[in-house]
């Protein structure tokens, strides 16, 4: 399906974005574009505003000047008087519909099954019967391995597996874009490897994503566009192989330096 | 033997008004102290003051106090409750305000991510309250609310100063005339055995919420 449709369409457009918390300045100004199929890896130090920068995509974070734009639709943008303002609950709801979200921490529902996280939106919010989510939801869990947990609580999984159940919940919504905040820092050194192959089938299967990741060997082999931001810019950005082979700035190299 | 019979007998009708106290506040106290709890947390800043005004004073004052309150001085204002809603009504108000809190602690006891997995499934906040916040506040409240509900059974024998014939007033009652002091150890068996049921009930509830948990 997503190879017939249009590569070149622009899936997420971000432009000046800038968030602060009182007198902090996160975010200064980011101009990002994402199409349809690619994989934008975002890395960076910790502290340098990369996290929040996907968090404002998704309005977990609301942004106080620039725009966010969603498969063409505005989810903020900036007028004469230099504020953001926000689209109609309808629209928003909308546009955020588009996205699916896999957090550090995998915030799945404890008090649920892995079946019952898996349904429960698509049931609640996209009032689709029963009968038809039990088979989208089986193939998710089949997909990333965890056929035989669906009556398992997520208390009784390890991090990697959980995390899984995390990437299928958010599919099961069926977005164009997932969005991924450091899927694997959380998760001990042996277990981020199932959850890094199940984003690579997700990436080999053409789905948009925009990854937050200390994976430098993930956005290398898996990215088709990394950027580096510190201290709340987009300080490089490129190719992943030019990228990682000769990083131009000076702050790059560092980074790298050490992350390698 | 037959005089420990009509004692059991005329203490069990006592009983009556007791379960009554306590089964309609429960049922009427539980759902408000869950709206109470939500108002103080998410309600616009006004009304979350009033409600922090409220449970201030329910917890501050004597539960005795606001019985006698409701009871004597309302009909000087003109409002005149019949004896059972003036004493439920006191109740009720009081045993909210304790439910609040422990709800309150409880749902900000969820952690944010929960909110916001939810928020990015497009869950409304009605729909994550319902469906994803207070299953679990449940289980983390059950241990308070247990004590609470038990100090309800025993707090039902105030309506005592209301001139209603609950337990405790009969057993009383049955004292002074017959100089026999079996009535209170019988009384006394009779709120252990109450007691008893409730937390026989919620050591079962606690089972059934903490299934998920490890």
């Amino acid at each position: 399906m997503a190879d017939m449709q249009n590569k070149e369409e622009v899936m997420l457009r971000v432009q000046g974005i800038h968030k602060s918390y009182g007198s902090l300045d996160v975010l200064k100004g980011i101009d990002l574009e994402v199409r349809r199929s690619e994989v934008l890896a975002i890395i960076g130090p910790s502290g340098s505003g990369k996290s929040t920068l996907l968090r404002c995509m998704n309005r977990l974070e609301e942004i106080d000047k620039g725009s966010i734009e969603i498969e063409g639709g505005f989810l903020a943008k900036t007028g004469k008087d230099g504020k953001a303002a926000y689209a109609e609950p309808a629209e928003c709801r909308r546009l955020l519909g588009c996205m699916g979200m896999v957090f550090q921490q995998f915030n799945l529902f404890p008090h649920m099954t892995v079946m019952e996280n898996l349904i429960e939106a698509p049931i609640q919010v996209q009032k689709k019967p029963k009968e038809e989510i039990l088979p989208r939801a089986q193939a998710l869990l089949k997909k990333v391995g965890l056929a035989d947990r669906a009556d398992y609580y997520p208390s009784q999984l390890s991090g990697g597996q959980q995390q899984r159940v995390a990437i299928a919940r958010a599919l099961c919504m069926q977005p164009d874009i997932m969005l991924f905040d450091e899927p694997t820092s959380a998760l001990d050194p042996e277990l981020t490897g199932e959850v890094l192959r199940t984003m690579r089938e997700l990436a080999e299967e053409h789905t948009t994503m925009v990854v937050v990741t200390h994976e430098m060997a993930f956005a290398r082999e898996v990215a088709s566009h990394v950027i580096f931001m510190a201290g709340g810019s987009i300080v490089e950005q490129g190719e992943p192989k030019e990228f990682f082979a000769h990083p131009k700035e000076e702050r790059t190299r560092a980074f790298l330096k050490n992350m390698l | 033997m037959d005089k420990l019979i009509t004692m059991v007998t005329q203490m069990l009708e006592g009983s009556e008004i007791t379960l009554e106290i306590f089964f309609v506040t429960l049922v009427l106290a539980l759902p408000l102290g869950i709206f109470v709890a939500l108002g103080r947390i998410s309600a616009p800043k006004i009304i979350s003051r009033l409600l922090e005004v409220y449970i201030w004073i329910m917890r501050g004052t004597p539960l005795m106090l606001q019985l006698l309150f409701i009871y004597f001085a309302l009909p000087m204002i003109g409002i005149k409750l019949p004896d059972i809603a003036a004493a439920l009504l006191a109740f009720t108000l009081n045993y909210a305000a304790y439910f609040a809190e422990i709800f309150r602690a409880g749902i900000q006891s969820v952690p944010r991510g929960q909110y916001e997995a939810a928020k990015t499934l497009g869950m409304t906040y009605p729909q994550t309250m319902r469906r994803i916040i207070l299953p679990q506040v449940i289980r983390m409240v059950l241990p308070p609310l247990s004590n609470e509900t038990i100090n309800l059974v025993k707090d039902t024998s105030l309506i005592y100063i209301l001139a209603m014939n609950d337990l405790l007033r009969v057993a009383r009652s049955i004292v002074q005339r017959e100089f026999d002091m079996t009535p209170f150890v019988i009384a006394g068996i009779f709120y252990l055995a109450m007691t008893a049921v409730l937390t026989w009930i919620f050591k079962r509830l606690e089972v059934r919420y903490g299934r998920y948990a490890k």
